[in-house]
């Protein structure tokens, strides 16, 4: 446990390493709310929007804003590195060290995650104080059931990226086919839009795969949109799919390393 | 003098099909790379796509527009898109050849720094996908919205393209050649860069002061609404005035700050 906790402590350094940049990137998540706010403001103020898209006008503005944020902290960006790790041969000194690579991605993932946890959880509280103070159904309840789903949405988008990242034992050039899968799972998880707002089929599909269960999922616990009923089966889906992409990353884990050249003296 | 204006003029389009060419055959060398790239494009089109289904499924106008309108509207923020992909790597990778002396190879060739340093590659796999949308968007929203189609309404329209793929490229360069002055312009080019994204919808949408701002004073507007905006009759002579001069003082004036930065550029060859 103990060269856990120093991997993840270097994740948290290297997070805090480019701090202008870090706060930049935060910053330029605004502009995608202050886009989609007036949107919502504007459709929500001359149709009747709630009908249509079976949300309440301040469901989805805390949606909107949330969504943006939860979209930042479950987000990964070390599929590139694992590519890096394969193709040049860095893989080595991680087989060699006494602890596994996913592991080690993990606890350095988590680590990374700490500066992000810590400027973006009072922006979510001010936000959801706001919704509390607006009428929405906010309670101690529902902010625990979010952030037990956040967690797991954590391990859940882990999983699903270690995944992408183990492709690159079998890809040439996926560089950017990661970027690709990146803006694609973006928008099917719900970090743009909820997708459900489309009904039917849509819906249908964003409630049975993995993806919607990393964004769209916990932000409609806390926007009030989803009931207790609701959340236990969103939980059981949430289990169940990290179980799956778990299973599948140690399945290609091993097929993966035996095709892995080891290159350097 | 006239004469060799022209001349001169002819000669950098001339090389500029030369660069093109040499881009796509590139292109067509690596094939998976170029397909990854227009998959990365079309990933980016799926969300713009969605701002547009949202709309019809909302069936609202916004102002004076229509679902349809909108359509247009966004198409054509999606072909400027696919023609500002077409040479943003080469703004990308200024920063980089400013820091590292790459400019002293260019520097030294008979042909204007700035045209060769931000438009040598050209990337067609990212043009390709928005401007194949672009136009099957903006030609369906044209028709949807019953919208003339004469001889000087296309020309109009076309000519607003134009003024915003040349406002485009000047305004969007302003925060890269500040890389000339300072030592990391990562921060600045990537708020610019979401800037772009307020085109995402149409400037009615947005309040009358933000988009006074986004029209005279960061005229990002101008680029993707004029031209439909013209097409609806919608523009005053004031607005068709400066849909032409804002593209032409903001290439003044990003003329103006590369020559002047150019002065600071400190060779790094021995």
């Amino acid at each position: 446990m103990s060269s856990g906790r120093c991997v993840f402590l270097m994740g948290v350094e290297q997070a805090l390493e480019y701090r202008v940049s870090f706060f930049l990137s935060m910053l330029s998540a605004v502009f995608p709310i202050i886009i989609q706010t007036t949107m919502w403001n504007y459709l929500y103020r001359h149709s009747d929007a709630a009908a249509v898209f079976g949300y309440r006008h301040g469901e989805i503005l805390l949606y909107t804003l949330l969504a943006t944020i939860v979209s930042q902290l479950v987000g990964t960006g070390f599929e590139g590195e694992m590519n890096s790790d394969i193709k040049m041969g860095g893989l080595n000194k991680y087989l060699i060290r006494p602890m596994d690579y996913k592991g080690y991605r993990f606890f350095r993932f988590l680590g990374q995650k700490v500066p992000r946890v810590m400027v973006t959880m009072p922006v979510m509280a001010v936000i959801t104080g706001a919704a509390f103070w607006q009428g929405l159904p906010v309670s101690a309840g529902r902010v625990l059931a979010f952030l037990c789903s956040l967690v797991l949405a954590l391990f859940l988008n882990f999983s699903i990226f270690y995944c992408v990242g183990l492709l690159a034992f079998w890809l040439t050039d996926v560089d950017k086919l990661f970027g690709t899968i990146s803006i694609v799972l973006t928008v099917v998880s719900g970090g743009v839009f909820p997708l459900d707002i489309f009904g039917g089929l849509v819906e249908k599909l964003v409630n049975l795969l993995p993806f919607g269960y990393t964004t769209q999922f916990p932000v409609n616990i806390i926007n009030g949109r989803f009931g207790w009923a609701r959340m236990g089966t969103g939980f059981a889906f949430q289990i169940g799919w990290i179980f799956v992409f778990a299973c599948l990353g140690e399945v290609m884990w091993r097929r993966g390393i035996r095709r892995y050249a080891a290159v350097g003296g | 003098m006239e004469v060799e204006k022209v001349k001169r003029i002819g000669r950098y389009f001339r090389l500029l099909g030369v660069f093109a060419k040499y881009s796509l055959m590139s292109a067509l060398e690596y094939r998976i790379n170029f397909i990854t790239g227009m998959t990365v494009e079309v990933g980016w089109m799926l969300i713009k796509l969605l701002y547009v289904a949202i709309i019809y499924k909302a069936g609202t106008n916004i102002g004076i527009l229509t679902p349809d309108h909108i359509l247009l509207f966004v198409g054509t923020y999606m072909l400027m898109t696919g023609f500002y992909m077409l040479y943003f790597g080469n703004f990308a990778s200024l920063p980089g050849m400013v820091q590292q002396g790459e400019l002293d190879l260019y520097i030294v060739k008979p042909v204007s720094l700035q045209f060769l340093v931000t438009l040598r590659r050209l990337d067609f796999a990212y043009l390709l996908p928005e401007l194949a949308a672009g136009v099957i968007m903006i030609v369906t929203g044209w028709r949807l919205a019953g919208l003339p189609a004469g001889i000087l309404p296309v020309a109009g329209f076309v000519f607003y393209l134009v003024c915003g793929c040349l406002l485009t490229y000047s305004l969007f360069l302003l925060p890269y050649i500040l890389s000339f002055w300072i030592v990391s312009v990562g921060g600045i080019s990537d708020i610019s860069n979401a800037l772009w994204d307020f085109n995402n919808m149409p400037s009615l949408i947005y309040g009358k002061w933000f988009r006074r701002i986004g029209t005279y004073i960061l005229p990002v507007f101008v680029i993707t609404n004029f031209p439909g905006l013209f097409l609806m009759g919608e523009l005053s002579p004031w607005a068709c005035v400066w849909g032409v001069g804002a593209p032409a003082l903001f290439f003044a004036l990003t003329r103006a700050f590369w020559k002047a930065s150019l002065k600071r550029y400190s060779s790094a060859s021995s």
